[in-house]
């Protein structure tokens, strides 16, 4: 264990010199592409992902699978085989890609009124493009921000972020490829941050149980930062649609 | 009214647009669409290259591997361009395996660099029989919007211009390697070949189609070139087109190969300041 390097400095800073409670910088973009019906991008750290919806469109391959009270969600989880130190043998397709692709399903059929659309199929393409730790998370608020782009009625936002504990009792939030390399658990949550509810809940290695409100809260705080910002992205890109078309100054 | 006439007769919409010698989008029809080249956007990748052709978008990575040379070529490296058309870049895509489309367009981008000698395989040898690099280069387009391989092929070159390997001690008696990550070394390349797209709509030729444009036209091909020399025009069946057109589309490919080359040449430099 002594060989383990703190996580945390004893001033208070992490490796890349963040603060416990910092997030890395997120930049974010809607409607990249005018293919799909919503797209967007998203840059957190250095991890990037792009996400591309469309839909909801009539049901593909067997009409079987269609509902007839609900929309279905397709979601693909991609990695491109460069976006990772080691390369990868396939970008798609693996356990690994295939559980983030049920996981991203839950996560965001928790957000979509699928109600609304029976018997379609709603698609959500998820590419990433550079991997630096926290991908399920920009995946998700990715795909979140393409679904708005793409006008699918959700019922609030539903943004992802990942915690850990560093040297056994500080909780930090939005964990890079670096921490987690070295060690410590890393929790994932995705929430819906507006009413404060818990859609899918991740914990890889263990820690006490007594730390887990703790983490938690830091995750779930990371949420409600990241929704705040995801916010701003969205009212911006809505301005500056509105604009075009002079609604935008009426206020 | 425009758009209605657009889904419900696109053939007639497009031949009203080019009689008049314009395209819907607002080209003439020997024009070109703007080209953006960013080149070492991915550090994750020993060199890496987004190319814009209109909207067309594809990113290029490339990540370099040890491994044993062929028992024919003891003294050559491996290059092994890969194309992905993902469900993400275009509607016209199904998820799963690799469609035709984007076999065909590895296998041509494979020709390419083979043909045109751009990329001399010996100097990914380390070690005369024993081990060598591969450069796999995977590119994957996240936009589809006509004239892939130009964009495709812009992408492959910036991030082959951008690779930097290391320097590899090899000790062939104990197989033992040593890389020495601190002293890295550029690729050699001997020219830049540049593909340019033409499409035949009724008897005009348009200029780098969109994917529409591609769709409704009764045949597309495309011509590369490396500086001054040809390396390869592929066209792969629909109506024919006389010799005269073929040597004008060469001659309009000529002069846009060296723009294309400046761009990625300026590319380049913005990356290593």
């Amino acid at each position: 264990m002594s060989r383990k390097k703190e996580l945390i400095s004893n001033i208070g800073l992490r490796l890349d010199g963040r603060r416990a409670g910092e997030l890395r910088r997120i930049r974010c973009k809607l409607g990249v592409f005018s293919e799909p019906d919503g797209s967007a991008y998203i840059e957190q750290g250095l991890t990037k992902v792009l996400a591309a919806v469309y839909g909801p469109h009539q049901v593909r391959g067997g009409r079987s699978k269609a509902q007839h009270d609900s929309a279905i969600v397709n979601c693909q989880f991609s990695m491109a085989v460069f976006s990772t130190g080691e390369r990868k043998r396939r970008p798609r397709g693996d356990r690994k890609s295939t559980e983030m692709s049920i996981h991203l399903h839950q996560a965001l059929v928790a957000a979509i009124k699928v109600e609304l659309y029976p018997w379609t199929q709603i698609d959500v393409y998820v590419e990433v493009l550079h991997a630096d730790g926290g991908i399920y998370p920009a995946c998700v608020n990715a795909a979140t921000l393409a679904l708005i782009d793409a006008g699918i009625p959700l019922k609030e936002y539903v943004c992802a972020c990942t915690a850990s504990l560093a040297n056994d009792d500080i909780p930090m939030i939005d964990i890079s490829h670096q921490e987690e390399v070295m060690g410590g658990p890393t929790l994932t949550v995705a929430a819906l941050p507006m009413s404060k509810k818990v859609v899918l809940l991740e914990m890889s290695q263990r820690f006490h149980v007594d730390h887990l409100p703790k983490v938690l809260k830091t995750a779930l705080q990371g949420c409600v930062d990241i929704k705040n910002i995801l916010d701003v992205t969205v009212s911006n890109n809505v301005k500056e649609i509105g604009s075009s078309t002079r609604w935008g100054n009426m206020t | 009214m425009d758009e209605q006439f657009r889904i419900l007769h696109p053939i007639k919409y497009y031949r009203d647009h080019i009689n008049n010698h314009i395209r819907p989008d607002g080209r003439e029809l020997n024009k070109f669409r703007p080209v953006l080249v960013n080149i070492g956007s991915i550090n994750t990748s020993d060199g890496s290259a987004l190319a814009k052709v209109g909207d067309t978008t594809v990113i290029c990575g490339i990540k370099a591997e040890l491994c044993s040379p062929k028992v024919e070529s003891p003294d050559q490296g491996f290059l092994i361009p890969n194309v992905e058309l993902p469900p993400l870049c275009s509607s016209k895509f199904k998820p799963g395996p690799p469609s035709e489309e984007a076999q065909v367009v590895t296998q041509l981008l494979a020709d390419i660099v083979k043909n045109s000698k751009c990329f001399d395989l010996k100097q990914l040898c380390i070690c005369h029989e024993k081990l060598v690099w591969c450069l796999f280069a995977d590119l994957i387009c996240i936009s589809y919007d006509g004239s892939l391989m130009d964009a495709c092929v812009i992408a492959l070159m910036g991030a082959l211009k951008s690779v930097q390997l290391p320097l590899v001690d090899y000790d062939p008696a104990i197989d033992n390697k040593l890389v020495n990550e601190e002293q890295k070394n550029f690729v050699n390349i001997q020219g830049i070949p540049i593909c340019t797209t033409f499409s035949m709509f009724d008897k005009n030729i348009l200029y780098d189609p969109t994917q529409e444009e591609e769709n409704l036209s009764s045949c597309t091909f495309n011509v590369v070139l490396m500086e001054d020399k040809l390396c390869s025009v592929h066209k792969p069946g629909g109506t024919p087109i006389s010799e005269q057109n073929l040597m004008e589309c060469i001659e309009v490919s000529k002069q846009r190969t060296n723009t294309i080359c400046e761009l990625i040449d300026i590319a380049l430099k913005k990356n290593k300041t």
